[in-house]
């Protein structure tokens, strides 16, 4: 018989990482005399986007197209230290050290042009179309490369995440700032026949503080609801006497498009205060509530409790075995 | 050694190839088309595909010798000149590819698909794909961008069919 049920799940996860352990971002920003930007950040990419994000945060500091910004990365030669790709950690962390070190750019450029416009003050100058220009008198301007010598404008800056050690004893501390909050639902379907468990719709709402570029995230999502889903009901490293026996993806199992219901994604927005324009990393926010869900939800759909993953059609049809033959209905499947 | 010819994007190579040789070898590093990528190198992962006399194959799994006399399409051959293919455009529009390992093969299994059917449903879009693993991006933007492939292909050239 297939029966169904729905479950949620909640979790909140703290950036960066944490306990007191130095975290830090540090990013180069250069112009020359021919107003080309480059970004130096040693934030590597690896499909979450991070190249994208730096780049669109060095762009919008600065007035300038995505285009007009050369971002160099993943170099150790070039770039300074930012840190792992991981933690969740690149577009807080190294997208705040690259905000401030284009800040910091602009703020040279300001008060060149102030000098160069011989104005009494750098207030109300602003940057577009690669010049410099008074808010309340748009003909005052200036173009970046009348501002810049024969020498580049380098600048450096840093970016050190808040945080404290635990106490051992006590528990107490701020271990991470800042923290993101997640919630799923999901609808299962579960055979009890075979013990297969189809998840049948997913519904995610990720706080990301602000979208930096909400078409990223949505691919975040959907990648971690998939890792999510494969950790709840497939993936399995049957370790033995510390040996993978799962070593290969014909015995590992991870999710096939098939797998994959659609997935109804919701994008919350509540800006971070120290964030690079308020945004968040959600890079394993995204996935962590998952398995939970699906695991309240195959407990609405057949009332036992799981406490082990993956959940695979074995577990599940020894369950309800162990159930028959015990004879107590919906009682909780203990470990 | 065996004496071999192929038609690899529509250009014929006489090759000798060892006995031992698979076709992915072959491909990469003889012809240096390494945009074909090697993933678990047991037919599971779908990384290595290509398209093999309008097939896809795993190329991991073909022996070079095997695929003597037949015509190849890789991911090097996809595009046109430097149009790229509605496949390629649609993947790029619509965000469908994280780390990419998977990208060449997912390209490939989609145009294998639309070939046949150009007008695939969502789910007969997943099981077209259902041979190609992808571990960052939930298959949901890859299903996205083939179905707009798909009306790209249908509405004809000015949207970028060539």
């Amino acid at each position: 018989m297939k029966k169904r049920g729905k479950g949620m799940a909640a979790a909140f996860y703290g950036t960066g990482y944490g306990n007191g352990f130095p975290d830090v971002s540090t990013a180069k920003v250069q112009m020359n005399n021919r107003g080309q930007v480059s970004v130096c950040i040693g934030a590597t990419e690896v499909g979450q986007g991070a190249k994208t994000i730096l780049t669109q945060i060095a762009a919008e500091v600065l007035g300038l197209e995505m285009k007009d910004i050369r971002l160099l990365c993943e170099d150790t030669d070039t770039s300074p230290d930012a840190g792992t790709a991981a933690a969740s950690r690149q577009t807080y962390n190294s997208g705040n050290a690259v905000k401030k070190a284009a800040e910091a750019l602009k703020n040279i450029l300001l008060e060149r042009a102030q000098k160069h416009l011989e104005l009494p003050s750098a207030h109300g100058l602003a940057v577009e179309d690669r010049q410099v220009y008074l808010k309340a008198y748009p003909k005052k301007r200036v173009h970046f490369r009348e501002l810049v010598g024969e020498e580049p404008i380098r600048v450096e800056a840093s970016f050190v995440a808040q945080t404290t050690p635990v106490d051992e004893e006590t528990g107490a501390g701020a271990p991470y700032w800042p923290y993101t909050f997640c919630c799923y639902g999901v609808e299962v379907e579960v055979d009890t026949e075979t013990g297969i468990v189809e998840v049948v719709r997913g519904v995610c709402a990720q706080d990301v503080g602000r979208a930096i570029n909400p078409e990223l995230i949505e691919g975040q999502i959907d990648g971690g609801f998939a890792m999510g889903l494969g950790y709840g009901l497939m993936e399995d490293l049957h370790l033995v006497q510390g040996e993978i026996k799962h070593n290969r993806f014909a015995n590992y199992l991870i999710p096939t498009a098939l797998d994959m219901p659609e997935l109804e994604k919701m994008i919350i927005e509540d800006p971070e205060s120290t964030g690079p324009f308020g945004a968040k990393g959600i890079g394993e926010p995204v996935m962590i509530p998952v398995a939970p869900a699906i695991l309240n939800a195959i407990y609405d759909a057949i009332g036992i409790r799981f406490y082990e993953i993956p959940v695979t059609p074995e577990k599940i049809l020894a369950a309800i075995r162990k159930r028959k033959k015990e004879g107590n209905c919906g009682n909780d499947f203990e470990r | 050694m065996v004496h071999i010819r192929l038609t690899v994007n529509g250009k014929t190579y006489g090759l000798d190839v060892e006995e031992g040789v698979r076709l992915i070898d072959v491909l990469r590093d003889q012809l240096r088309l390494t945009g074909t990528k090697e993933g678990c190198g047991e037919g599971e992962c779908g990384a290595c595909t290509v398209i093999m006399d309008g097939r896809t194959v795993n190329s991991c799994l073909v022996m070079a010798f095997q695929a003597d006399g037949s015509d190849i399409t890789t991911i090097e051959g996809i595009a046109k000149g430097g149009t790229l293919h509605p496949i390629q455009r649609a993947f790029l529009e619509v965000g469908a590819v994280q780390c990419g390992f998977c990208t060449p093969g997912m390209v490939l299994s989609a145009k294998a698909l639309l070939d046949k059917n150009p007008e695939p449903t969502r789910e007969e879009i997943r099981e077209g794909i259902s041979g190609n693993l992808c571990r960052c991006t939930g298959y949901h933007k890859i299903v996205d961008a083939i179905a707009l492939a798909s009306s790209y292909i249908r509405g004809g050239k000015e949207d970028g069919t060539s």
